[in-house]
């Protein structure tokens, strides 16, 4: 894919009521592939720190008889990461404020993940 | 009903059934569940007879079985549904049509039958939160990962419990990891979403966690809010355990 449709797909993400940040990372190694930070986070520290999240969260599902992974929503009180996989151990990560469009959010990015692939 | 050879008991207690001739029917299932027993079929035809016969309890235990022996029968399914429609447990008809209408997604009358009972649910009830009962789906666990009650639902394989347990807390570990240098404050619980189930895990404060899994098919706000609900249980519950 090239950097000026991640561009446009992080941007759409971002673009969404309380949502702080988006990145693609690739989850294997925990490394930032495109990023649309919009405040003080870091993108690799998001990167990385979902990173093990999903992985963890897709071991449990498989561990519990489901091979595929379709979303991870992690809830916090001070704000939510959302995750998507793509192809080839990427995932769209966003970060949000505790008032941001989940819903909005959720759908969009199960909307973007075959553009992932 | 359409049986293989050697299940021809099926087609002959089905007839029977119509014809309603239900003692004959119930000898004839029974005998042939004798024969095969881990056969979902025939513990499924056993279910309707009861059913017929207005032995809720039997109709009940036999539809069990038949999930035992075959967590995706759509006839177990779809008669505890009604069996739970009937005695106005809207929660778990809502469930087991759930878990039928992921096994038949087209299928109109299940999804009929889902709208009906989404409709006769009156608003802003409640599901029971039970860790002792297996159908709910409800794990409870401690802070090492330990199994201390639930099930991740009555048809697990064995173990099952244990192995969720263990990597649930791994997983809650992980996030508040996450939450605390991402500071993004405390974690309430992390929705995993797969094809078919969607699962939460939540942390019960430092006491361990709980985890909740339903079909796909269930609203995923619903499915959250029952996990908050299961926190306030679980903190009850180990305070009084």
């Amino acid at each position: 894919m090239s950097p000026e449709r991640w561009e446009r797909l992080l941007r759409e993400v971002v673009q969404i009521g309380g949502v702080r940040g988006a990145a693609v990372v690739n989850a294997d190694d925990g490394l930032v592939v495109h990023e649309a930070m919009m405040d003080e986070l870091s993108a690799g520290d998001v990167a990385a720190l979902a990173s093990a999240v999903v992985l963890r969260s897709a071991a449990m599902l498989r561990a519990l008889g489901e091979p595929v992974t379709r979303m991870v929503t992690l809830t916090a009180t001070a704000g939510t990461v959302v995750a998507v996989p793509g192809q080839h151990d990427l995932w769209l990560v966003a970060v949000t404020a505790p008032a941001a469009e989940l819903g909005r959010l959720r759908l969009l990015l199960g909307d973007l993940v075959p553009e992932l692939a | 009903m359409r049986s293989d050879a050697g299940h021809a008991f099926l087609d002959l207690g089905e007839r029977l059934r119509l014809r309603g001739q239900l003692e004959a029917a119930l000898s004839v299932t029974e005998a042939g569940a004798g024969r095969y027993p881990t056969l979902a079929a025939a513990h499924d035809l056993i279910g309707r007879i009861r059913a017929d016969q207005g032995d809720d309890d039997g109709a009940r235990a036999a539809w069990i079985t038949a999930l035992e022996c075959d967590r995706r029968s759509l006839g177990a399914l779809k008669g505890l549904a009604f069996l739970a429609f009937r005695r106005q447990d809207y929660g778990e008809a809502e469930r087991r049509l759930e878990a039928a209408a992921l096994e038949a997604p087209h299928d109109v009358t299940i999804l009929a039958a889902l709208d009906r009972v989404r409709l006769s649910r009156p608003a802003f009830t409640e599901d029971v939160i039970t860790f002792e009962d297996p159908a709910a789906a409800l794990l409870l666990f401690d802070a090492r990962g330990l199994h201390l009650a639930g099930s991740t639902g009555e048809s697990d394989r064995p173990a099952e419990s244990d192995i969720a347990s263990a990597a649930a807390i791994g997983v809650i570990r992980e996030a508040e990891r996450a939450a605390r240098l991402l500071d993004l404050g405390s974690v309430r619980h992390l929705l995993i979403e797969g094809t078919t189930h969607r699962i939460v895990v939540a942390p019960v404060a430092a006491a361990g966690g709980v985890m909740i899994r339903r079909p796909i098919t269930a609203p995923a706000g619903r499915v959250i809010a029952l996990a908050e609900r299961a926190v306030d249980t679980a903190r009850t519950w180990i305070e009084a355990g």
